[in-house]
């Protein structure tokens, strides 16, 4: 440290210098060199990697179950009405038990724009938007999703936030599984150079 | 029966040259994509074989398999000349380069090189001069304003860089007192030229980065403010020949560093095969170019004429005159 600052000291005394050794050139050099043996922040989705999503993350819609494992939804139509884009159709019927439970429940994802106020006007919490991101259709009438398929999507996940090992599957159906619960922090290897940037501000101030 | 021989020979080598030298640039662009890809902190290719490492061959195909467009009013003869001709100087320049001295085959000495020539080194500038005209024809026939303006400023570039490119060699051939690869090589068996030429190696190589038109002097292919450049108007296979060129003048220019100021296959404190010590030399200044080419922004086009002739030029003059004191 202390012969880079003479280095330093002596190239302020003697700008030519340099000039004459290219340093400026040099120093670019020896910072890309750095960033050249550093870890990337590639994520290997889909062939080795898959981010896990928050558990706040909003994404497919799932409908949930009580303790009879029963539709919780009482079609009571709220989560259709506060719907912006009015991609929710719920339609009531009265069933065996003579309980209020909807006939039809279909959300358009191709129209949601998952805001999450069907999640929050829900009364029963029976409606949320769940973790599952990867549904991509060839065709947009399949992505109106009916009450099956909402009653088993994946709900909501309890740790997330991480990148974690999968595995791909690139045949008709194709996915993306994962392999482990837990996995590192999507941003471990973004280089973070506090210090650095804070020396040069004040480089720049003297 | 021994010219039948000598003849045999001398045209295996020149096969196994012309195919070493089409195979080379795959792995040369596999390498600068994941150079590229490190610096930025990329992973760069890896879905194509293991890290990505059939990648070009697989653009390689792509670029066959597309559609061969030629412009409406273009020179049609000259623009399917121009990758031939742009193609062939890098060709022609490896019959004087050595590779080693000889090793011995089944009690037949075999030479590592096509040709001892006494002017090797006049030769070789002299060929890689011709690659012009490919990029003037290139630009010519294109019949579009951006590929003229891209060859122009190439010619312009290759021309008044050739200059001091010429000047800073013959310190080299002073000291060595040969034009001929071989001697000038084995000149430098006790101490490499860079001590004696540190100068006319820095002008060489800035000289060299500018003939190989890679960045900071790529002004040919200026993609931000030329579309392409020179090229702008090739597609598919004749845009690749230009690219193979571009990789084996590049690869040129390396092997010529080394010969000229890295003592070429004669290696130091390790000692391992001949040919091995040359490739490992060639591929660190391979290396640096394309490390050059991801650190450094692109020069103004009047800077790229200052420095080619108010820097470089009265510094490669100033070198042989020290050079020439030196001897004295």
């Amino acid at each position: 440290m202390i012969s880079k600052n003479a280095l330093q000291r002596l190239e302020q005394k003697h700008p030519w210098i340099g000039i004459v050794f290219f340093l400026d050139l040099i120093g670019g050099l020896a910072l890309t060199m750095k960033y050249m043996f550093s870890r990337t922040v590639t994520m290997q989705y889909p062939d080795k990697e898959k981010w896990m999503p928050y558990p706040r993350y909003r994404g497919h819609h799932v409908l949930r179950r009580d303790e009879n494992g029963e539709n919780k939804c009482v079609a009571c139509e709220l989560c259709s009405k506060i719907c912006p884009t009015n991609c929710i159709t719920v339609v009531p019927h009265e069933n065996e038990q003579g309980k209020r439970r909807p006939l039809v429940y279909e959300v358009n994802l191709a129209r949601c724009l998952f805001c999450g106020l069907c999640e929050d006007a829900c009364p029963e919490e029976a409606i949320a938007l769940g973790s599952t991101f990867e549904y991509a259709a060839y065709r947009s009438q399949d992505l109106q999703v009916g009450c099956d398929e909402l009653l088993n999507a994946k709900g909501k996940t309890e740790q997330g936030g991480c990148v974690v090992s999968a595995q791909f599957f690139p045949d008709d159906n194709a996915r993306v599984e994962a392999k482990e619960k837990a996995g590192y922090h999507w941003w471990r290897n973004i280089h973070r150079q506090k210090d650095k940037i804070e020396s040069s501000v004040q480089g720049k101030d003297r | 029966m021994e010219l039948i021989i000598a003849a045999i020979v001398i045209l295996i080598k020149v096969i196994v040259i012309a195919v070493i030298l089409f195979i080379v640039p795959i792995p040369l662009t596999w390498m600068e994509r994941k150079i590229a890809g490190h610096i930025q902190q990329r992973l760069g290719p890896m879905r194509v074989g293991w890290h990505g490492l059939l990648q070009p061959v697989a653009d390689g195909l792509k670029l066959l398999t597309k559609e061969d467009i030629i412009p409406d009013q273009a020179d049609r003869l000259l623009f399917k000349m121009a990758p031939l001709v742009s193609l062939v100087p890098p060709f022609a320049v490896f019959v004087a380069i050595p590779f080693g001295e000889s090793v011995s085959v089944m009690g037949y000495e075999i030479s590592l090189y096509i040709s001892d020539m006494n002017v090797g080194l006049l030769y070789i500038l002299a060929v890689a001069g011709l690659e012009i005209y490919g990029v003037i024809f290139g630009g010519w026939a294109s019949n579009s304003k951006y590929a003229l303006l891209g060859s122009l400023r190439t010619c312009a570039q290759l021309i008044s860089y050739e200059i001091p490119m010429g000047f800073s060699v013959i310190g080299v051939i002073m000291l060595s007192h040969s034009m001929s690869l071989l001697d000038i090589v084995n000149a430098q068996q006790d101490i490499w030229f860079i001590v004696y030429q540190p100068l006319g190696f820095f002008i060489f190589f800035v000289a060299g980065l500018a003939e190989a038109q890679r960045i900071p002097f790529d002004l040919a292919e200026a993609e931000g403010d030329l579309g392409a450049g020179f090229h702008t108007e090739y597609s598919g296979m004749r845009f690749s020949f230009f690219m193979l060129s571009e990789y084996l003048v590049m690869l040129t220019i390396s092997i010529l560093c080394v010969l000229l100021f890295f003592g070429g296959w004669h290696g130091v404190l390790i000692p391992l095969p001949a040919p091995i010590w040359f490739a490992l030399k060639v591929g660190l200044f391979i290396y640096i170019f394309m490390w050059f080419r991801f650190t450094f922004p692109r020069y103004r086009y009047d800077q790229l004429m200052n420095i080619g002739w108010k820097v470089l030029l009265p510094l490669s003059l100033f070198n042989i005159l020290l050079t020439g004191i030196f001897i004295f």
